[in-house]
């Protein structure tokens, strides 16, 4: 019996205890409503509005607090998280009154790093007709200014490559979180492929020489206009040295407007992203322009994930009108549009005219993509072409085999790299 | 008023002035000494802040009892207490965590602000076994938050306060200090508590 006794009272002690540790805190007791997280100049509410700066997991563990009973010990290893994914200095969490009795809400607050020091890597290819492709920058935070410095080397992008140095500068805050502003510079030395200048020689007139250095400075202005809705305005100085008949500058001065409308619909059954763009860049004289050109190009991007599974469609056209210089011209054969096909051998001095659609399906790191359209000039026909891959991609990192769709031939294009 | 009376008076009023002013109030129930610390608020400034943001504030009181001289400490007393504020009672609640690991936490809850503050003071007694009732000693009081380390005991045993560990031992946490406040005390002088006999003579 004794020992009977001195069981219970064990046992009850330790049930005693157990009791007592869990009201440390007393606000255990309540429900959490709502989470919210804010950092300098923005605030979410997880539960009415999607936040792109929160991971899907990250934000489906904070989703989940909602509803039950608060648990503290869960805030610190959320805030941790939330401090990993911002590369926040600190992430501090807080429990305040909710709407209805006995309901809390937690808010997160991120306090940004107030220096930082990065480098990013914005591609890095390999592609086996145009060589290699390298564009990076090293920069750092304060506050919200950020600055980078990059080099480049791209044969990649436009029909031309061009090698040189880029500065750029970001607040990202101006005032408001509403509206960033940013500054570009770059200088750049050409290199002209034999296509091009013989092309050029014998469409004078469509665009302009071929041209030894060619410098640009953007500043731009972003507003977001409502959530996923951002519109960017400011205006491209643009001159570049000719080398013919002797040297000299030319302008191209242009207005710069994008419109960008961006939403993850992380929530749906499938996760889906769907992204649109619409760019305008007019040259005027008003600008003190020597070309004069309006050039339009409209992009949507809808991509759906199923476990494993990832389906993307990417839709892009352009239209240039007017007279634009080279590096303003479309191009297709790239490692973007019409991948398999090389650049040169379909228009080395590009179109002002585009159309694209490209098709990609992914199961786990394997994807494979279709990519069809046409690039042309006005008043000339359209050649519709296509092309089929297959490759491994993970995260950035990718490697594809692309083949152009023709009759004869077969000659594959081998892309590696990192491609954003 | 006689010139010996306005002597007597300029003499007496410093002390009952400095008696006034005592910043450890100390009574004796026969068995132990309890303090009271009307001037000490604790629950203030940043610890407040963090309880009003529903976090918990961990607070390690040190009670000592020193000689004559203050060269020695005689006899120290521990006491911790864990503070939460229950947003919607707008109440707090304390928790006195055994002063030995193992040993019984007790709680309470729907306090005032005064009353928690009281409470935790309350619960911070020393024994007086095997002191001299004649002998002079001096009473000493800090307070100061506290961090992981004052309750490792607590998770050596396997306790689940987890979450006090954890927050405490979050690095931007600091620790805030009060005291010392001191007092000077004589068994036999001290005024007895109401109601409790004395076991010590």
């Amino acid at each position: 019996m004794r020992y009977t006794w001195l069981g219970c009272l064990m046992v009850g002690s330790l049930l005693f205890a157990g009791t007592q540790d869990s009201e440390l805190n007393v606000n255990k007791r309540y429900t959490v409503d709502t989470v919210i997280v804010a950092g300098k100049g923005w605030k979410t509410n997880l539960a009415d509005q999607q936040n792109d700066r929160i991971s899907n997991g990250l934000r489906k563990d904070l989703l989940a607090l909602i509803g039950q009973k608060l648990n503290p010990g869960i805030l610190d290893g959320l805030s941790s998280r939330l401090k990993k994914e911002f590369s926040a200095r600190e992430v501090s969490h807080q429990v305040l009154r909710g709407d209805q009795p006995e309901h809390v809400r937690v808010e997160f607050e991120v306090r940004p790093a107030s220096f930082g020091l990065d480098g990013t890597v914005t591609k890095f290819l390999y592609d086996s007709k145009q060589g290699w492709s390298g564009i990076g920058a090293v920069g750092f935070t304060a506050q919200q200014n950020s600055f980078a410095f990059g080099l480049a080397s791209d044969g990649d992008t436009l029909n031309e490559r061009y090698a040189g140095i880029s500065a750029r500068y970001e607040n990202k805050h101006l005032g408001t979180e509403r509206v960033g502003l940013h500054f570009k510079f770059e200088s750049y030395h050409q290199l002209w492929n034999q296509s091009t200048l013989n092309a050029l020689q014998a469409n004078p007139g469509v665009t302009s020489d071929a041209y030894r250095t060619r410098q640009n400075f953007e500043p731009t202005a972003t507003i977001t206009l409502a959530k996923p809705l951002t519109l960017e305005i400011g205006v491209s100085f643009q001159r570049f040295q000719d080398q013919y008949p002797v040297a000299h500058y030319e302008a191209a001065n242009a207005l710069t407007t994008t419109l960008r409308y961006h939403r993850r619909l992380a929530d749906a059954q499938y996760p889906q992203d769907v992204d649109a763009a619409y760019n305008l860049r007019a040259a005027t004289k008003v600008l003190d322009s020597d070309f004069m050109y309006a050039s339009h190009t409209v992009g949507f991007n809808y991509r759906v994930v199923h476990g494993k599974h990832q389906v993307a469609d990417h839709v892009n056209a352009g239209l240039i009108g007017g007279r634009a210089p080279l590096f303003e011209r479309l191009v297709a054969g790239n490692s973007s549009y019409l991948r398999g096909w090389n650049k040169y051998d379909i228009d080395p001095i590009g179109g002002n005219r585009l159309i694209h659609n490209s098709v990609e399906y992914r199961y786990g790191p394997f994807q494979a993509f279709y990519d069809a359209g046409a690039i042309w000039d006005s008043g000339q026909p359209a050649t519709p072409r296509h092309s089929v891959g297959v490759g491994i991609k993970e995260s950035i990192f990718s490697l594809a085999v692309a083949f152009p769709v023709r009759s004869g031939r077969v000659e594959p294009i081998i892309m590696v790299g990192m491609i954003y | 008023m006689s010139r010996r009376r306005w002597l007597l008076a300029g003499l007496t009023t410093p002390l009952l002035s400095l008696s006034a002013s005592d910043p450890l109030k100390v009574t004796y129930d026969g068995d132990n000494l309890h303090v009271a610390a009307p001037t000490l608020h604790f629950l203030t400034g940043k610890p407040l802040e963090r309880l009003k943001y529903g976090d918990v504030v961990a607070y390690v009181a040190q009670l000592e009892l020193l000689n004559e001289s203050r060269t020695a400490v005689v006899r120290p007393q521990r006491g911790r207490f864990v503070v939460s504020y229950a947003l919607w009672e707008e109440k707090f609640s304390v928790t006195r965590l055994g002063s030995s690991a193992g040993s019984t936490a007790h709680t309470v809850e729907g306090l005032s602000l005064a009353a928690a503050e009281a409470w935790c003071l309350d619960n911070l007694t020393m024994s007086t076994q095997g002191l001299s009732a004649d002998l002079s000693y001096w009473l000493r009081l800090e307070l100061r938050t506290g961090t992981a380390r004052d309750f490792a005991d607590e998770a050596k045993i396997g306790v689940s306060i987890h979450d006090l560990i954890d927050f405490l031992g979050r690095k931007n946490t600091e620790v805030t200090h009060w005291g010392p406040l001191e007092t000077r005390v004589r068994l036999a002088d001290l005024p007895r508590m109401a109601g409790r006999g004395s076991r010590n003579g």
